[in-house]
């Protein structure tokens, strides 16, 4: 190995080491010793970060523009009139009782967000929170005197919240209440379970509503699962960032089985992705998947497990091989 | 500190540009710690006062990520391969068509590079530059630690770079 053949070793390992997660006092000590000890260092490090910089913008070069920059919404000042009534709503129509909806007549309106298949919104409310909505959402919003409130259908949404410790923060989903005064974290509302994940703040969350709920604190990095109609749920470390990282378009997915992770990928596409047999349904995966087009989607899934595809007119069908 | 700050700066520079992605948000950051480190005035900065700057400049950096003031180096190359930039306002849709042939044409250089590596280590890689996930994210991927990936991703650059300077 030349010299400059070294020197640019060195540099990619350093360029590397840079570029982990976390890097130390002692790190910026080390390398710059390193810099100052020769001026091939220094050429070499500036051709490698060249270099690296130059491939970071490969897939921007040939792919169209950067994932879809979601679109933002601001509520108009004043929402529509449109009184909006959750399930209550929903159950007593369907139970046939009608005219029999109990609604404060000083109830504040109400504002409903949803978003279809493979649809991400950023919803800004009045008081400044933020709201990311995942693929196929629906929420609704309203803001009292006393009260901020969300009622969660059936959705995942990330949740950064305006600090206002005069007007609490309360989401509903399901039997599950979460409370809170200025924080961000993650709420999923699917299929008969509730899970919140906490990245800045304290949450307070009461799963059970209906059958004298305790009061669990969960703090940034913790979390929970709660099947609706059982009881509680325990606090638990949960890896926030992967938990969120549908906001970017990726699903992270640690020892999950299949089943799930096509649930999860029938809200992104309009086309359903179906089982072929209850073998594949218990398959598990680790790993990230991108969210793009659904047939590349298909092809990656297939690629990691022991599954393949069949595409008819109206469904994919997995199957295992 | 200020004389401190002159002598550091261009390391600095290289050291963020790294973990920016892009120098020229470094170039922005360590403008920005500049406007700290005058602020501070008179300090002996003899001992301790490298780790120091690099500390502020840290926290400049989580500050600036935090408040997502940042647009990410991936859009940055979008739009500089898109068009310029006057005054903060984008001025053309289109890229000299030229430069994007050049583009293009390096790209393709560095993908058939790509395909003559080991297959880990172009995995890694593509992964890591070509997909933007992290090194972790990548070590999941892949089913290996997150110390193989970086091995994976530096053996990658070494021979990339060797083959097209």
């Amino acid at each position: 190995m030349t010299r400059s053949q070294q020197a640019i070793a060195a540099a990619v390992e350093w360029l590397v080491r840079l570029q982990r997660p976390s890097v130390t006092e002692a790190d910026w000590l080390a390398f710059d010793a390193w810099l100052a000890e020769s001026a091939d260092h220094t050429a070499a490090y500036d051709a490698a970060l060249a270099f690296d910089q130059e491939f970071d913008l490969g897939p921007t070069q040939l792919a169209p523009p950067p994932p879809a920059p979601v679109a933002v919404i601001r509520p108009r000042l004043r929402p529509s009139r449109r009184a909006w009534i959750w399930s209550t709503g929903a159950a007593l129509a369907a139970a046939g009782v009608v005219g029999a909806v109990l609604l404060p007549l000083t109830a504040a309106p109400e504002t409903v967000y949803s978003t279809g298949f493979g649809e991400r919104k950023t919803v800004v409310l009045e008081d400044g929170s933020r709201i990311d909505l995942n693929a196929h959402s629906k929420i609704a919003v309203r803001f009292a005197r006393g009260e901020r409130h969300v009622t969660l259908g059936d959705a995942q949404a990330f949740f950064d919240v305006a600090k206002d410790p005069r007007r609490p923060f309360v989401i509903d989903a399901g039997d599950t209440r979460v409370r809170v005064v200025g924080t961000a974290f993650d709420v999923r509302h699917r299929d008969g379970a509730v899970a919140v994940a906490v990245q800045r703040g304290v949450v307070e969350v009461r799963p059970g509503t209906a059958d004298r709920p305790t009061l669990i604190r969960l703090l940034p990095g913790e979390g929970l699962s709660h099947v609706e109609g059982q009881a509680g749920a325990r606090p638990r470390p949960v890896a926030v960032d992967e938990i969120t990282s549908w906001r970017e378009g990726r699903l992270i997915y640690r020892d999950q089985p299949l089943s799930e992770i096509v649930a999860d990928l029938n809200r992104q596409f309009a086309r359903p992705l179906q089982l072929g047999d209850a073998h594949a349904a218990d398959l598990r995966l680790s790993g990230v998947l991108i969210v793009d087009r659904q047939d590349a989607m298909v092809a990656r899934l297939s690629s990691l497990l022991p599954v393949q595809a069949t595409t008819t007119p109206d469904a994919v069908v997995i199957r295992s091989r | 500190m200020l004389r401190l700050y002159a002598e550091k700066r261009v390391n600095l520079v290289r050291l963020f540009a790294a973990r920016l992605r892009s120098t020229a948000e470094a170039e922005d950051l360590v403008q920005d710690l500049y406007l700290k480190v005058q602020a501070m005035g008179e300090v002996d900065a003899r001992e301790g006062g490298s780790a120091l700057l690099f500390r502020m400049a840290q926290n400049l950096m989580l500050d600036r990520l935090r408040s997502g003031a940042r647009a990410s180096a991936r859009d940055e190359g979008w739009r500089r391969l898109q068009g310029a930039t006057v005054g903060g306002e984008q001025i053309a849709d289109a890229p000299a068509a030229d430069d994007v042939v050049a583009a293009r044409q390096r790209l393709a250089a560095l993908m058939a590079a790509l395909e003559t590596l080991p297959p880990r280590e172009a995995r890694a890689f593509t992964l890591h530059k070509l997909e933007g996930l992290s090194h972790a994210e990548t070590a999941i991927a892949m089913g290996v630690s997150r110390s193989s990936v970086e091995k994976h991703i530096s053996a990658a650059l070494k021979t990339l770079i060797a083959k097209l300077p």
